[in-house]
């Protein structure tokens, strides 16, 4: 067991060694160290102004933004078989639930005759689409909606190609049903005030800068009424299945990604940032602090607690 | 004796702090308080979906369409039902805990000697139950839906605790005072009595549900039937082993 682990360490620093020598801007050392090590996270800096942390490490404010886009740049076309391979195909279930959960779309025989027709559906760090087509396949096969409408906002130019590049084979793709902005989560300035019914981030929002500076945000585009439901990498409550869970996040995420994506380093960062993500009540209670209605206790464990589903209603 | 008597207060303060907040807690969920009102069952938003939703039950049923109608009477919006965690559950949840709440406005007992003679606690446990079925009248129709609801596994804990709290607060206000294991089999008797008459309700065609009425009166009186027996018997069985006890020892046996 320890010469297996030891080789293991050894062969993912061999790997790492070799992504610092091709690409020195994305030197992960400190993190690098933490994979070998497997400790917990260092306690952050408190209140250093103007950084925060990017996985394990601390960054000036201004450069996180600018990473984080170097990460998913480089994800973007593996993203889906590597979410595949690293949840074993757990994801697709999640998203499936959360979206089912939500049940966006008006059926028109319940609907009245005058008011809106369809939900205004704002799905933020939804780039490559899995929620907006699923959000779409639901309001019109379960719900008989042709009208509810999706804007898929992500701040990567290259996640939201390769969302593009899918639409391409939905029925949605050069409808007005559905709609690719780039826009950052904290200044949404094309959204107006209160138009929006719903509004979803799924694996998105642990990447933020400032969540909630985000979460006031949701609060202002949202119609009184509205829900925020965010889809996320939580924390898991029984102590031995953590233990396993993070001997996998650690040891099999940033391996897999090597071998399947050619990229350690985005992968690492990815683990690092689920374990950075504050627990599901320190969650819901910035939530609450926004302004939102919490449904219940204001969470959703899914998979005894890997990921969580929050919803918050903002107040009629 | 003095380090007794201090161990004793330390004690006594340490229970005193330990019980407190527990006690605190309980204030609110357990005990019948005349004092205090008690605090709204539901928090306001839910509340006012929930309400206007009720008011669609009797066409549309417990189904999400209720739902909606009920959240967009309410100032809200279809999305807005996700405010409520269990959804469809809890709209039959709200009808259980309103109405179970509802019973000791809509049931008064006048016993104050002017009619003559005291009302017992069975009659008055017959009227409160009755009158809590007579609730589910608006929306008898739709009642079998809310039970397959009710039976799915995920709600059926849930069920359960809400119907034993109704039997709770019906042995309550009827003023049922027994503090030994008689409370259990009260409650437990009472729990599948009313149980079994909701479930004759839904199919009662007669008219003002008289059928119900003589079904729910015929369930009583076996109860009374079935503890008569059973006190009976025990009485038999310890006639019987007394005397067998006795015989045996005039025989010389050693017991």
């Amino acid at each position: 067991m320890q010469a297996s682990r030891t080789q293991i360490g050894r062969q993912l620093l061999a790997g790492s060694k070799r992504r610092i020598a091709r690409e020195p801007y994305r030197c992960f050392s400190c993190s690098i160290r933490q994979a070998q090590q497997q400790t917990p996270p260092p306690k952050p800096p408190q209140d250093v102004r103007g950084t925060t942390h990017f996985g394990f490490e601390t960054v000036a404010e201004a450069l996180k933004e600018q990473r984080v886009g170097a990460v998913f740049s480089s994800v973007a076309s593996s993203y889906d078989s590597m979410n595949d391979f690293m949840s074993l195909g757990i994801h697709r279930l999640w998203k499936d639930h959360f979206v089912r959960n939500l049940n966006p779309g008006r059926n028109p025989l319940t609907a009245s005759p005058s008011g809106d027709k369809g939900w205004n559906i704002l799905d933020i760090a939804g780039g490559t689409g899995d929620i907006a087509f699923r959000m779409l396949d639901h309001a019109s096969t379960i719900n008989n909606d042709a009208h509810t409408k999706v804007t898929v906002a992500d701040i990567n130019p290259d996640m939201l190609t390769e969302g593009k590049k899918r639409a391409l084979q939905t029925p949605y793709a050069r409808t007005p049903r559905l709609k690719f902005v780039e826009a950052n989560a904290e200044k949404l300035d094309m959204i107006p005030d209160n138009s929006i019914d719903l509004y979803t981030v799924a694996f998105g929002i642990r990447n933020f800068t400032h969540k909630e500076v985000a979460l006031k945000e949701a609060f202002r585009v949202l119609k009184p009424g509205g829900v925020f439901a965010c889809l996320e990498f939580s924390k898991v409550n029984n102590p031995l299945f953590d233990a396993v869970y993070q001997r996998w996040s650690f040891g099999a995420i940033p391996l897999i990604g090597q071998l399947v994506a050619g990229d350690r380093d985005s992968y690492q960062y990815l683990v690092e940032s689920i374990a950075r993500f504050p627990s599901q009540t320190e969650f819901r209670d910035m939530i609450q602090d926004a302004g939102f209605l919490v449904p219940g206790k204001g969470w959703e464990d899914l998979t005894n607690g890997i990921a969580a589903i929050h919803k918050g209603v903002k107040p009629a | 004796m003095a380090p007794v008597r201090l161990a004793k207060s330390l004690l006594g303060t340490c229970r005193a702090a330990s019980c407190r907040p527990a006690v605190a807690w309980r204030q609110r969920g357990l005990y019948h308080s005349y004092d205090y009102a008690q605090a709204p069952p539901f928090p306001p938003a839910e509340a006012a979906i929930l309400s206007s939703a009720y008011a669609h039950v009797p066409t549309h049923g417990f189904t999400i369409d209720a739902l909606k109608l009920g959240a967009r009477d309410a100032g809200y919006l279809d999305a807005s039902t996700n405010l409520l965690p269990r959804g469809v559950f809890d709209l039959v949840n709200y009808h259980l805990v309103t109405q179970r709440l509802a019973l000791k406005d809509n049931v008064q007992f006048f016993d104050n000697g002017e009619a003559g003679k005291k009302i017992g606690v069975g009659s008055k446990v017959r009227s409160l139950t009755l009158a809590r079925l007579r609730a589910n009248e608006p929306i008898i129709n739709r009642w079998q839906e809310a039970l397959a609801i009710m039976a799915q596994p995920t709600y059926v804990p849930a069920s359960l605790s809400e119907l034993a709290k109704l039997a709770d607060e019906i042995w309550f206000l009827a003023g049922d005072q027994s503090v030994d294991s008689s409370w259990y089999t009260k409650r437990a008797t009472l729990s599948t009595i009313y149980s079994a008459t909701e479930v004759y309700m839904t199919q009662d065609k007669s008219a003002d549900f008289v059928e119900t009425e003589q079904f729910l009166d015929n369930r009583l009186a076996d109860l009374t039937k079935v503890g008569g027996f059973i006190g009976a018997l025990g009485e038999w069985i310890n006639y019987t082993g007394h005397s067998t006890m006795n015989v045996l020892r005039s025989k010389g046996v050693r017991i």
